[in-house]
């Protein structure tokens, strides 16, 4: 590509240096062209072959530049691909053995009589099934790659109150609230296009998680604005805040940041957040702070439907 | 030897998952075969017909998949359930196009399996194909065109969302079946959370909606409270 541009540059001296050769042999006897010009025209001329050389290198420059980038942008889908084949392979090689471990504990544990046994056989059975719901979060991440969304209005509002029900239900949340604060005036928020199942999940995690760091005394809340191209949707909470070095890290794969020690969990739910909201071709971010006004808010932003009607969703954006 | 015990027949390359299983269905009261891949299943299926086939999908020399198609291909209808990975959506449609009557994710509890083979071999009509393995499904003025992906409500055509499409094929071929959330999550959603359940019931509300069936006095459906939903229309099959 690149030589073919460089022979394309010097096919003009190419033609023009044997023609003047054939010129000279055939006819030798041309009158001679004397050209006379004055300066102004001169440093004219001079500014006008300057100019075409630097036009002539910015367009190799843009042009090799944006080879570059194809070569990036391929280079980034195959380190995406093989990160997928892993954890397809991932899931697949832990969950036989998890599937045998399973069974074998079942039999064990009808099979034993004593107390002590009996505990432990539902000690090692509760982390066979925590080591199921890894396998089974590290298939939701293979899958969401792949997987074809379904593209329908959601309704936030309607989705965010059941996310809150759902979550508050949940063994070990008794008494706690989360206050929901929906812009609804002048007009309610619109729908987002989206697959319903999965921004509902991705709520469900972060809220999830605002609960499971913070007490009864913390206050949990969730906010949704539209400002006419986007909706965002914060879900703040007061909690011990999560640390400045490992802030970056929350959202890679089973990473567990220091609040997190001994706290449950697969280390997936907020790549999953992640991938999820970048599949419907919006933001997730957050802010975190562990002074006096210490908490953390998940900031995610998506595109209002278009029309509310059905609309692609567009290119992945981190 | 109990002549009247059930014969199931499991085929998976995993020794451990096999050794680990069979006593246990064994304890079931059922009568336990195990092999360890696709071939061996079909000699087997041939040499001592089973009741009921639980075959895993990837194995030596012949998978699953293949080993379930053959069997269909020969005109037996031994019900099957397929240890298979069925949230991708190609993967439950190649799962139905090969005639499994159900199909689990793996890993499973072992209580779930042994729960999906008594509804098995209870909806079981000896020799005749299941509804799992039919593409045309009717009940009352319901209508399941499940090679186009079409639903008829007195022949009218139905608009529904792809997962509720999904829940209703469910729903209709496994009639009279108490369906926890939890299942309908892992054969149709392909995976579960805590709030999973909730998702469920959106859909069901969609459906019912679709359907304008009254949950109250419900011709289709019926909500189990604190269970979970049953299809409760006649369904059979047409050619």
């Amino acid at each position: 590509m690149k030589l073919l541009r460089w022979l394309l540059a010097l096919l003009p001296l190419g033609i023009t240096i044997p023609v003047a050769l054939v010129l000279q042999l055939l006819a030798p006897d041309l009158p001679r062209v004397v050209v006379r010009a004055d300066p102004g025209t001169w440093l004219i001329l001079l500014g006008g072959v300057a100019t075409l050389f630097l036009l002539a290198r910015a367009w190799l420059r843009r042009s090799s530049e944006k080879q570059c980038l194809e070569v990036i942008n391929a280079e980034r889908q195959q380190s995406e691909e093989a990160r997928r084949r892993f954890y397809r392979r991932l899931d697949h090689e832990l969950k036989n053995p998890l599937t045998a471990m399973r069974a074998a504990l079942v039999n064990l544990s009808e099979s034993s009589g004593s107390m002590a046994s009996q505990a432990a056989f539902s000690d090692v059975e509760h982390q066979a099934e925590r080591l199921s719901r890894l396998v089974a979060d590290l298939r939701k991440l293979a899958e969401l790659e792949v997987r074809p969304l379904e593209e329908y209005p959601v309704d936030i509002r309607d989705l965010l109150e059941e996310t809150i029900d759902a979550a508050c239900l949940q063994p070990g949340r008794a008494g706690r609230s989360v206050n929901l604060i929906a812009a609804q005036v002048p007009w309610p928020l619109p729908p987002v296009t989206g697959d319903r199942d999965l921004l509902g999940l991705a709520f469900y995690n972060l809220l999830e998680n605002a609960l499971k760091f913070t007490g009864p005394a913390d206050t949990v809340e969730i906010r949704a604005a539209e400002d006419g191209r986007n909706l965002t949707i914060e879900v703040a909470d007061t909690g011990p805040g999560i640390s400045p070095d490992d802030l970056p890290r929350v959202f890679e794969e089973l990473y567990r940041g220091a609040n997190a020690r001994g706290v449950e969990g697969s280390g997936l739910g907020l790549s999953l957040v992640q991938r999820i909201i970048a599949r419907h071709g919006g933001e997730l971010m957050v802010r975190s702070r562990q002074d006096q006004r210490h908490g953390t808010v998940f900031t995610v932003r998506l595109r209002v439907a278009r029309d509310a009607g059905i609309t692609k969703p567009t290119v992945t954006k981190r | 030897m109990n002549d009247s015990q059930i014969r199931l027949l499991l085929a998976d390359d995993e020794s451990a998952i096999t050794a680990n299983l069979k006593p246990f269905f064994e304890r079931a009261g059922f009568l336990v075969t195990a092999v360890g891949d696709g071939q061996a299943a079909l000699d087997e299926v041939a040499a001592n017909p089973p009741d009921l086939l639980i075959l895993d999908v990837l194995m030596p020399r012949l998978d699953g998949r293949a080993a379930l198609r053959k069997l269909r291909q020969s005109g037996n209808w031994t019900p099957v359930i397929l240890l298979t990975q069925v949230g991708e959506s190609t993967e439950r449609a190649m799962a139905l196009e090969e005639g499994a009557d159900d199909y689990l994710n793996k890993p499973f509890d072992p209580h779930e399996l042994l729960a999906r083979i008594k509804s098995v071999l209870r909806r079981a009509r000896p020799g005749q194909p299941s509804l799992a393995s039919s593409w045309r499904l009717v009940s009352d003025s319901l209508t399941l065109d499940r090679r186009a992906h079409r639903a008829l409500l007195n022949n009218q055509p139905l608009t529904l969302t792809p997962k509720a499409f999904s829940l209703l094929e469910y729903l209709m071929t496994h009639p009279d079946d108490l369906l926890t959330r939890e299942r309908l999550l892992d054969v149709v959603w392909g995976w579960d959370y805590p709030a999973g359940t909730r998702t469920v019931d959106t859909r069901m509300a969609e459906l019912r909606r679709v359907l304008g069936d009254d949950p109250t006095q419900p011709r289709y459906i019926e909500t189990l409270p604190g269970e979970g939903y049953r299809f409760i229309g006649v369904v059979r099959a047409e050619p």
